[in-house]
């Protein structure tokens, strides 16, 4: 006997996952064996896997009414982690993701789950077939699939797969409403051949959308809903772009969007939202009721234009990394004396990081080279410096701080 | 022709998948970058438009994006490309 879905689930709901079919009969069976292990004192936990198994894994941990954590890697987050509170700690079910650190140390936060599922907009749709594209057990990823679930539409899934596993799943499923990255974007347009899907929703966001890339989505997609959203970890969801330009309409400095207003102090974008998240865990509420979201951004005419990250962290394939942190890790190599790490512009990957070196006196090229490529390798990929440049010293500017250029 | 592009192409890709430990099948006009012919990711094509440039000293992606998915269409991009000043 099978129990009806939650509400946050539609019973027409298809999951489609490495090209096998499953409905809401099948997630509730494996709900069911994973609710069992929850009650026999099993941990709840999903471990980076696949959306049938993450679905299910909700289903049962809101039934046995224990905080579910979603872990991206397998022990990739100290056990003992204090988790950081979004949304408030309103009682109820909440699920623990991992934030996507790359130099950093990766944190854990808590989402309330009401909230997460409150969020979304979504209406009944079950024509629909959305393409995921994130880890099912991100942020993003969560979302869309909360998105699918609760609309009845298809959702199609492929563990593990490159753009170009992406593509070809999206074609033959016929994929309508995509969400991704303008890094994930720009991938899959390189990678399309001559038949395209379906697609009438077509969704950017977790870094800014470049205008021409805005442009070639809408010339081959013509009918279909063009947007960039906008949202940052403390703030929440904050707008939606949908006049397919890139930026946002300087106007809403003045009027505020969706309930959100916006000002900008001393260059950097700010918000005052009443979805921002409560405070952190044990902390007093703040008074101060806007909120610096670290994005530096420029008025250009009617637009407001992003420019970086106050930090300095620069987004390279849809990943935050930090190019101070980076020089770092090049700093302890032996054998390098100097070092200077760049964020360059690029039209794959949004940035990608080249480095500068200035060897040690006596150190020789090949086995220098070897070992600042074996350093670099404990990095992930998207931190890895693609260019290496022996040079003789690094500039530096009227400050004496190293010059780092190139990072809009 | 672009011949001397996609011999250029063709040098640092081989670099760059050498240095990942792969290597490569013939490379020809058609191979596409991301459609599977190739073991590179989107990163690879990152570096090797950054090493093309430091190279040929043009950049035909000044203003943004551009849609390829072949060598010989990368190729092209370069060959219309001015010099940078």
């Amino acid at each position: 006997m099978t129990a009806l879905p939650p509400p946050w689930i539609a019973p027409g709901v298809r999951l489609i996952e490495a090209g096998a079919v499953r409905g809401w009969a099948d997630i509730a069976q494996r709900a069911d064996a994973f609710e069992a292990e929850i009650r026999k004192g099993g941990p709840a936990v999903v471990h980076g896997d696949g959306v049938p198994t993450t679905v299910a894994a909700l289903v049962a941990a809101e039934r046995a009414g224990v905080e579910l954590v979603l872990k991206r890697h397998a022990g990739s987050v100290a056990e003992n982690a204090t988790p950081v509170a979004v949304g408030g700690a309103a009682p109820g079910f909440a699920v623990l993701l991992e934030t996507s650190g790359t130099t950093g140390v990766p944190k854990r936060v808590r989402h309330d789950f009401r909230r997460l599922c409150g969020r979304l907009r979504g209406t009944a749709d079950p024509d629909a077939r959305w393409l995921l594209t994130y880890e099912p057990v991100s942020f993003a990823g969560l979302q869309v699939i909360l998105t699918a679930l609760a609309s009845g539409a298809t959702l199609v899934s492929t563990p593990g797969a490159t753009a170009a596993d992406l593509v070809r799943a999206a074609v033959r499923h016929g994929v309508t409403h995509a969400s991704g990255t303008p890094s994930f974007w720009r991938s899959f347009l390189l990678t399309l051949g001559a038949e395209r899907p379906p697609l009438a929703s077509i969704t950017l966001g977790g870094e800014a959308a470049d205008q021409p890339l805005l442009d070639r989505l809408a010339s081959l997609f013509p009918t279909a809903k063009l947007r960039h959203i906008y949202a940052s970890t403390e703030a929440g969801a904050l707008f939606a772009v949908t006049d397919g330009r890139a930026g946002f309409p300087a106007a809403w400095l003045e009027t505020g969007v969706d309930g959100v207003a916006l000002r900008i102090s001393d260059g950097v974008l700010e918000v005052n939202s009443p979805r921002a998240m409560l405070g952190y865990a044990g902390a007093e509420a703040s008074s101060d009721v806007w909120l610096s979201t670290g994005d530096v951004v420029e008025v250009r005419g009617d637009r407001v234009l992003f420019a970086g990250r106050l930090d300095g962290r620069v987004n390279v394939g849809g990943i935050k990394v930090s190019p101070e942190a980076v020089e770092q890790v090049l700093l302890a190599v032996p054998g390098v004396q100097d070092a200077l790490v760049q964020a360059a512009a690029n039209p794959i990957t949004g940035h990608i990081l080249t480095a500068s070196i200035v060897p040690a006196p006596g150190a020789e090229e090949a086995p220098l080279r070897a070992a600042i490529r074996d350093a670099a390798a404990t990095l992930p990929p998207a931190a890895r410096p693609r260019v290496l440049t022996l040079v003789e010293r690094i500039p530096l500017g009227t400050a004496g701080k190293k010059k780092r250029e190139g990072t809009a | 022709m672009t011949e001397p592009m996609l011999a250029l192409i063709a040098e640092e890709l081989a670099r760059i998948a050498a240095d990942k430990g792969e290597t490569l099948p013939a490379i020809g006009p058609d191979t596409q970058f991301l459609g599977g012919d190739l073991p590179i990711d989107s990163l690879d094509l990152a570096t090797l438009l950054v090493v093309l440039e430091q190279r040929t000293g043009k950049d035909p992606f000044r203003a943004g994006f551009i849609q390829f998915t072949t060598v010989g269409e990368l190729a092209a991009l370069y060959r219309l490309d001015t010099a940078v000043p």
